[in-house]
């Protein structure tokens, strides 16, 4: 019943179910975070230790938690089948509607300080990533929320990421672009006026031999429009990219990525 | 003008608030009358990709093609009234591209006006360009200018043919980000509850001298940069990336930044993405556009129809220009926006106004928290706790917050409003959050400070500190 005792109408006899139904709470599902990760979580004590702290975010001893492992374990080891393993159980999580952006979140950030660590001990100073990828909110846009999101989440998935920014004027992504040669391109927009931009760089592609795939993002922009450019594919949420990026690092082109679009998304 | 800020209610209770009817009714552009015993339709577009590419194939998108087909449908269709939206592009902070779209506007709604006898309006939203990095206030930013091309382009809005002015802007934006991906609540509460108010307060007399000096209605400034990305990213049933509990807690806290403008001496009717505008309105009096059930071109919501309550002006949001079987875009939605805000007037005509306004309520009050806020008997005690607050920008903000809360919990309890496990156990954090918040500015702003110090983006300067 309403709280106050206002001259609204009783809503006492409605059944609401009659006019919506819940979903979001028939959905929920059941099992908890740890309950769901028990058997995905590395068999190696030192390296599940690593991992769980990803997992549960734990800022705090991520640290003392990697240097712990670093005395028993190498660091290659430490990164992908702890930390990197860590943050898969996240993101299967967040698919599986149990944790949710803020997760994801920190879940990286925890991730990334662990890597940091780790890859001093390694040769070279750095842990190889799988790919560069560009990414960018479209020239004239200053909407870019979306585009962070993605970044982090693309980074989470291991790929290195130069972020351009917002508001990325066309020359400077294909000077970028060709500056660095990465696995694919992305552009953000919330306008049609400045999702224009994305046929302007793809054009520009083409005419100096750059096939690098150009993705397309953002409120303004459907699948429709990315794919109306030669070179263009589509990515409706932050989630769907990294998975996208997979298919590109396996081989595919831009147009087995269009073909195969609806697959790929749902991780087939 | 002096700043006065809201410290008592418009309204002596929530059953006074409807659609149609405003403390503070309006009349502007050809016979326009808002809040004054009608609803007015309002509609919103965009131009089609690559016709920015000149101030004549712009000009001729929004007032050849667009313009002329939604007064066309209006008349077609027999609505007495008509207001057009126009939200700016980017690209018409140059008065070279936006002068001719303003002007062009100006003179085919007075043109319809004169021949059909339809009343018209035209509201120009002019964009926010300031970046955080560069400097948010005047003299701050030497990449850019934006501070300065903010206030040049509501001169160029005002001066060519604007009926009423509005902004979406962004102070405190860099924070509300932060605080939507990382499920912050209290960076909300600081950056929009807080430096959003405090941005607002910069800009706003400003804007309002502009329009005194071209007789231009000052109407508002609506949060789209904070609280709609959190309901936008709250999304529906199969949404996971915010939590509708928190983007209930961060609609109510950007009520409480929204009435700034007002505050400072702008009238209304706020904007149509507001959905803040039912607490806005109950504290105020002033009128509001809404949008809802007619908006799901832009973007979907689940209280649709309940924004209705007690709209003044009925809204689209915005739409695309394309081909549709039914005509373009824009005639096919401003006759179903239209239409819609014909029941709402019949309702009124029939004196069945209340009735109609409670079913839309009641069609999504228990659909989602954020529904559950901005019912109208909600907002009304939302809107109380920031005007028994109203001197304090912090802890108006942080009392709308807190006031969210409890009706959230409350309805929870009650086994009025369901919540996922999800959605109560960031209800129930942020409840924790609130209280161990301190109570008094000066140690709320040392606390965050420090706090926030990291955030991207984030540079006290730009609020004055």
């Amino acid at each position: 019943m309403p709280r106050r005792k206002e001259k609204m109408l009783s809503s006492k006899d409605v059944d609401y179910s009659m006019i919506l139904k819940r979903y979001d709470i028939d959905l929920q599902v059941e099992a908890t975070p740890e309950e769901m990760a028990k058997s995905l979580l590395p068999k190696d004590p030192v390296l599940r230790t690593v991992a769980e702290d990803v997992l549960f975010m734990r800022l705090k001893t991520i640290m003392p938690t990697v240097k712990e492992a670093l005395k028993d374990r190498d660091p290659l080891s430490v990164i992908n089948e702890g930390l990197v393993a860590g943050m898969e159980i996240v993101s299967k999580l967040y698919a599986e509607h149990v944790y949710y952006l803020p997760e994801i979140m920190m879940a990286a950030k925890v991730m990334e300080v662990g890597i940091a660590l780790a890859e001093k001990q390694l040769e070279g100073g750095k842990m190889k990533m799988k790919a560069d990828v560009i990414m960018h909110t479209a020239e004239g846009d200053v909407h870019d929320i979306g585009k962070n999101i993605a970044v982090i989440m693309t980074r989470a998935a291991g790929y290195e990421v130069i972020d351009m920014g917002k508001d990325v004027a066309v020359d400077d992504v294909v000077a970028k672009t060709k500056e660095v040669n990465p696995l694919f391109v992305s552009g953000t927009a919330l306008m049609t006026t400045t999702m224009s931009a994305f046929p302007r760089i793809a054009a520009k592609y083409v005419e100096e031999g750059i096939t690098v795939p150009l993705m397309g993002c953002g409120g303004a922009v459907n699948r429709d429009y990315a794919n109306s450019y030669e070179l263009g594919i589509y990515s409706d949420k932050a989630a769907q990219t990294p998975l996208i990026a997979e298919k590109l690092l396996a081989g595919y082109d831009w147009k087995k990525v269009r073909e195969e679009w609806d697959n790929i998304i749902r991780g087939e | 003008m002096a700043i006065k800020r809201y410290t008592k209610m418009a309204y002596d209770s929530a059953d006074e608030l409807i659609f149609g009817r405003a403390k503070n009714p309006l009349s502007y552009g050809f016979g326009i009358q808002v809040g004054a015993g009608k609803v007015i339709t309002e509609i919103n577009y965009a131009p089609r990709p690559g016709t920015e590419k000149s101030p004549e194939t712009l000009r001729r998108e929004y007032v050849d093609y667009i313009s002329k087909d939604c007064l066309d449908r209006a008349v077609s269709i027999g609505l007495p009234d008509l207001q057009l939206e126009t939200e700016w592009i980017s690209q018409m902070a140059e008065a070279r591209i936006s002068a001719p779209v303003v002007e062009g506007q100006k003179e085919i709604i007075e043109k319809y006006h004169e021949e059909y006898g339809i009343n018209t309006a035209v509201r120009h939203t002019i964009p926010d360009k300031r970046d955080t990095d560069n400097g948010m206030r005047v003299g701050l930013d030497k990449v850019n200018g934006a501070p300065e091309e903010l206030f040049e382009s509501a001169e160029i809005a005002c001066e060519n043919g604007a009926d009423v002015f509005s902004v979406e802007s962004i102070g405190g934006k860099e924070m509300a980000d932060y605080s939507v991906t990382n499920g912050d609540v209290v960076a909300f509460l600081f950056g929009v509850g807080y430096l959003g108010s405090l941005d607002m307060t910069y800009i706003w007399p400003e804007f309002v001298n502009i329009c005194k000096k071209n007789n231009v209605v000052p109407g508002g400034d609506t949060d789209c940069s904070g609280a709609n990305t959190s309901m936008f990213m709250a999304g529906g049933y199969l949404d996971n990336d915010v939590q509708r509990t928190f983007s209930a807690l961060t609609r109510a806290i950007s009520a409480a930044r929204t009435v700034v403008a007002w505050e400072c001496g702008a009238v209304g009717p706020d904007k149509d993405c507001g959905y803040e505008g039912p607490i806005c309105k109950a504290i105020a009096g002033n009128t509001t556009s809404q949008e809802g059930k007619q908006c799901h071109c832009a973007h979907c919501d689940i209280q649709s129809n309940l924004m209705a309550s007690t709209c003044d002006l009925w809204s689209n949001e915005s739409v695309e220009y394309h081909p549709e079987f039914g005509g373009s875009s824009v005639q096919c939605w401003l006759a179903t926006l239209g239409n819609e805000v014909m029941l709402m007037n019949t309702s009124i005509q029939f004196k069945q106004d209340k009735v109609l306004r409670d079913l839309y309520m009641y069609a999504d009050r228990v659909r989602g928290p954020e529904a559950y806020i901005l019912s109208y008997d909600h907002a009304y005690e939302i809107g109380k706790a920031i005007a028994d607050n109203g001197n304090d920008l912090y802890l108006r903000a942080k009392a709308a917050g807190e006031t969210a809360a409890k009706i959230l919990m409350d309805g929870y309890k009650s086994k009025e409003l369901l919540l996922t496990r999800k959605q109560l156990e960031v209800l129930e954090s942020s409840i924790q959050q609130f209280e161990a918040l301190p109570d008094n500015e000066d140690a709320f702003v040392e606390l965050c400070l420090e706090k926030y110090k990291d955030v991207p983006m984030f540079h006290p300067k730009n609020y004055g500190f």
